[in-house]
């Protein structure tokens, strides 16, 4: 696939037919200026490197930018670069940045500013996520030497090499891994990976320097953060005058008042309730994309009563996933096949389905011993409400088969405490445009978001084989071994795949809802009233 | 008087002091770690243990509890500034000075750069709702309580009734419905910020709308029994025999003692009004002391939940206090030595 590869953006964007992620094929009936005012939570900021939740990634998106970007379609394209060239074994991946970018201040980006940025991410001392990503091609883990209380030696990690991420020239970074690795473009567009300024050292803040199209002007925890756009964007220059996010707290009632009242223009993410509460309003739109975000309830296969593999497909077959999607999602959602592969991944493999069958999970019980069924914990958040209803509904399915589960929900911060050691809980995860990119974050022996500390040899020896193959057709051919595995022995029961939705005010033009609730406000523009 | 001002200080900061560890205790109950909430959830074990091990998180409860002291006090420098813990917490203050509380877990900011903007705000939303529950629940309470069981009474007691049993978020609710999408004369939610294209004094109606109609009733209600028991009073009958007008009988012997026993009621009605705020806040998104309150306990952020609570504890104590100077005044036969 020319896109894949990055020959050139002129001919990606004819491939896929579709508007160029940066705005220089601008359109010529978008109306320019006027204030933009979208609500969405404002939490505080570390550094770019360290985003963790879109909310936060959003705010800087708007003065930072990525390598390269990855669109509605999944499809990954270049950003900040030209184009890339990947080397036939997948290790050697040489990155041509674009020459005409320029910071807010004038400076001109360099391979400097990458390579100090990608080195940096690298660094477990910074603590970003992206290098869970980068371990198994760029990192590597070593036993540091000292040992920790319990006398077991304590390790840390690297990049694999001092020329894993080298300057070839001033506008070209090479990275060169020890293992092939096919994601690399869309790692590049995981949403802390923002190129910040070396000379800003990780700090944020109004007045940042970045290459993109605003630059913040005021931000406030828990209020708002407020954009003016740049004269001298190396695209072109946003439609809009200013921007701002507008934080309305956590009550989803506000979000309907304040979308009612017209205080904002549109909000970041709205669910199925709120939807149907905002539809009848005549000013608004609503915006729909199908995503991979889902949410597992994961098992630990090291704790009883999940170590025996009978158990985990018993859950499994507990499961009406129509009737999950139909209850929570109120029918915003497609129903996933407990491999955590979405039919969206492009090395997606159908394998036969299987419904919810009683029998057959009441005996796999009855010889895992087990003729009871048994009584657990399942913990959980209560924020987002949706993802504490699928635990109570889950929870009435797996009566059926003779599991009782007491609901732990515990407020997010708690739960992320524990999301890794408790042996029964639900997560949510995000979208990743690629089934490899899920699957070696979070069922990779020791990969540090492996929340059930899944460890099957026979899983990362497919997983690394389907890392190396760059086609996708025959990618999914080890994908439908990997899914089967999965199914057979994993660690997880996945109800759903996330239609996500959000509402705009129909005078916003341009508005494309990014299954990543990525918001580009360069991209929007306001019809005049 | 001076010896009793003193004796109501030191209860003062005693009190503060115990609730402060009260949360301080209480907050072990809940878990998760500073480290762990300092650094988020997607920082590695080892990162965790190494900031525990810095910031000498695995002490017992009573050093930790006289190290938060100490850095509040300005005796000892907050460990989370330190530059070698390597998380880049700055306090323009500095690291030591009086009344330093520490660094927010959440907002990752100082948390006296956090508490006072809230408070402010709520104290914007808490003054006016007072200044109209004040008036309000005055002259609805006098005038039922005037004839017990009359027609004026039944009207008044059923409207004041009512409302107070409506809780606060259904109220939000009608009066969002009403206001806001029905008949959109009003905002429907109050970022306290004219950018949104309304005003900010049209910002508040709302709110406190909801406030007044959730609280005047209750004080009405007691202010009502107390004119009630009043006016039962031989020297009410007296004042009548005598040939005073009703007017008289009322604003110059009635009111004032009637007002004696609601007065403290008023007065708890302002601790309510500014801790008691959260549903309010929530439902329209104002940026307040209660919801920050709100959040700060949810994620176990406890050097915003202890400045919160001292501040709370503080307002409760000086509105007793301010209770009993009151007090003095309408009833003379009260006096402090």
């Amino acid at each position: 696939m020319a896109t894949l590869l990055g020959l050139s953006a002129a001919l990606a964007y004819e491939a896929v037919g579709e508007i160029d992620p940066v705005g220089t094929a601008q359109a010529a009936d978008m109306p320019k200026g006027g204030n933009l005012r979208i609500g969405m939570r404002c939490m505080e900021i570390k550094s770019p490197h360290l985003a963790d939740f879109a909310e936060r990634s959003n705010v800087i998106r708007q003065v930072c930018e990525y390598l390269t970007f990855t669109g509605r379609d999944n499809i990954t394209r270049p950003y900040l670069l030209e184009k890339w060239d990947v080397s036939d074994d997948l290790k050697t991946w040489t990155l041509h940045i674009r020459k005409d970018v320029k910071w807010h201040n004038g400076r001109p980006l360099t391979a400097d500013d990458v390579v100090w940025n990608l080195r940096r991410v690298s660094d477990p001392a910074v603590g970003s996520s992206v290098l869970g990503l980068f371990t198994g091609y760029l990192v590597e883990e070593y036993q540091t030497g000292e040992k920790d209380k319990d006398g077991k030696p304590k390790t840390s990690s690297r990049l694999w090499s001092d020329k894993a991420i080298e300057k070839v020239d001033d506008h070209t970074v090479r990275l060169n891994a020890f293992a092939p690795q096919i994601a690399v473009p869309e790692h590049l567009f995981h949403y802390p990976m923002f190129i910040i300024d070396p000379a800003e050292n990780g700090a944020f803040g109004p007045g940042s320097n970045g290459t993109g199209p605003f630059e913040l002007v005021e931000f406030t925890v828990g209020k708002s953060a407020k954009y003016k756009a740049r004269k001298d964007y190396w695209g072109s220059a946003p439609y809009l005058d200013t921007f701002e996010f507008v934080d309305l707290g956590d009550n989803p009632g506000a979000q309907i008042a304040a979308i009612a009242s017209r205080q904002v223009d549109g909000l970041s993410e709205a669910d199925a309730v709120q939807i149907n509460a905002m539809k009848t309003f005549p000013h608004v739109a609503v915006h729909k994309v199908d995503t991979t975000q889902t949410a597992v309830a994961r098992m630990h296969p090291d704790q009883k009563p999940f170590n025996d593999k009978r158990v985990r497909q018993a859950m499994r077959l507990a499961v009406d996933h129509d009737k999950v999607i139909q209850t929570v999602l109120l029918g915003a959602g497609t129903s996933a096949e407990d491999h955590h592969v979405a039919p969206t991944h492009p090395e997606y493999a159908a394998l036969p389905k299987y419904g919810k069958d009683v029998d057959k999970a009441k005996t796999l019980l009855a010889d895992a011993g087990y003729p009871d069924g048994f009584e657990i914990d399942m913990v959980t958040r209560p924020d987002p409400i949706w993802e504490l209803n699928t635990v109570q509904v889950l929870a009435e399915q797996f009566k059926d088969i003779g599991v009782r589960i007491n609901i732990k929900a515990l407020p997010s911060a708690q739960y992320w405490d524990v999301w890794t050691t408790v042996p029964f809980s639900l997560t949510a995860w995000g979208h990743r445009p690629l089934g490899i990119m899920t699957l070696s974050l979070a069922y990779r022996s020791n990969a540090a978001w492996n929340e059930s500390g899944y460890s099957n040899p026979e899983f990362d020896k497919l997983l690394s084989q389907a890392e190396g193959i760059l086609d996708p057709k025959q990618r999914s051919a080890v994908m439908a071994k990997i899914e089967a595995l999965m199914q057979d022995d994993g660690p997880i029961v996945q109800p759903f795949w996330r239609v996500f939705s959000t509402v705009m005010d129909k005078k916003v033009m341009g508005f494309q809802l990014h299954p990543s609730q990525y918001i580009f406000a360069n991209e929007y523009a306001v019809a005049a009233a | 008087m001076v010896s009793f001002l003193i004796r109501r200080l030191i209860m003062m900061l005693l009190t503060m002091l115990v609730a402060s560890f009260v949360v301080f205790a209480v907050s072990e109950l809940t878990p998760g770690s500073v480290a762990r909430k300092s650094l988020g959830p997607f920082a590695t074990q080892q990162q965790v243990d190494i900031l525990t091990e810095r910031l000498k998180a695995n002490d017992p409860l009573l050093i930790r509890y006289g190290r938060w002291l100490g850095v509040l006090t300005g005796v000892l420098a907050d460990p989370l500034q330190d530059p070698a813990s390597g998380l880049n917490f700055t306090d323009p203050r500095g690291r030591r000075y009086f009344g330093n509380f520490g660094y927010s877990t959440l907002y990752k900011l100082p948390v006296n750069d956090v508490i006072w903007d809230r408070l402010g705000h709520t104290a914007i939303l808490a003054g006016l709702a007072f200044a109209l529950i004040v008036p309000l629940s005055i002259v609805v309470g006098v005038l039922s309580g005037l004839k017990e069981g009359g027609a004026l009474d039944r009207i008044l007691s059923v409207v004041s009734i009512t409302f107070t049993s409506v809780p606060e978020f259904a109220s939000g609710v009608f009066l969002v419905t009403g206001f806001v999408i029905l008949w959109p004369v009003l905002p429907g939610t109050s970022p306290m910020d004219a950018s949104g294209g309304w005003s900010v004094p049209s910002q508040l109606v709302l709110p406190v709308a909801v406030l007044v109609i959730y609280d005047f009733g209750y004080v009405a209600r007691m202010i009502r029994v107390s004119m009630i028991e009043v006016m039962e009073k031989p020297y009410i009958r007296t004042a009548i025999l005598k040939g005073l007008s009703p007017r008289q009988v009322i604003f110059g012997h009635a009111l004032r003692n009637a007002m004696i026993a609601p007065f403290t009621v008023l007065l708890l009605q302002l601790n309510f009004l500014i801790s008691g705020v959260v549903v309010t806040e929530l439902v329209f998104a104002y940026p307040g002391f209660g919801r920050m309150l709100l959040e700060a306990s949810l994620f176990g952020d406890i050097s915003t939940v202890e400045a919160a609570t001292l501040v709370t504890v503080a307002v409760a104590i000086v509105t007793q206090f301010l209770g009993d100077l009151g007090y003095m005044a309408l009833n003379p036969r009260i006096r402090v030595a």
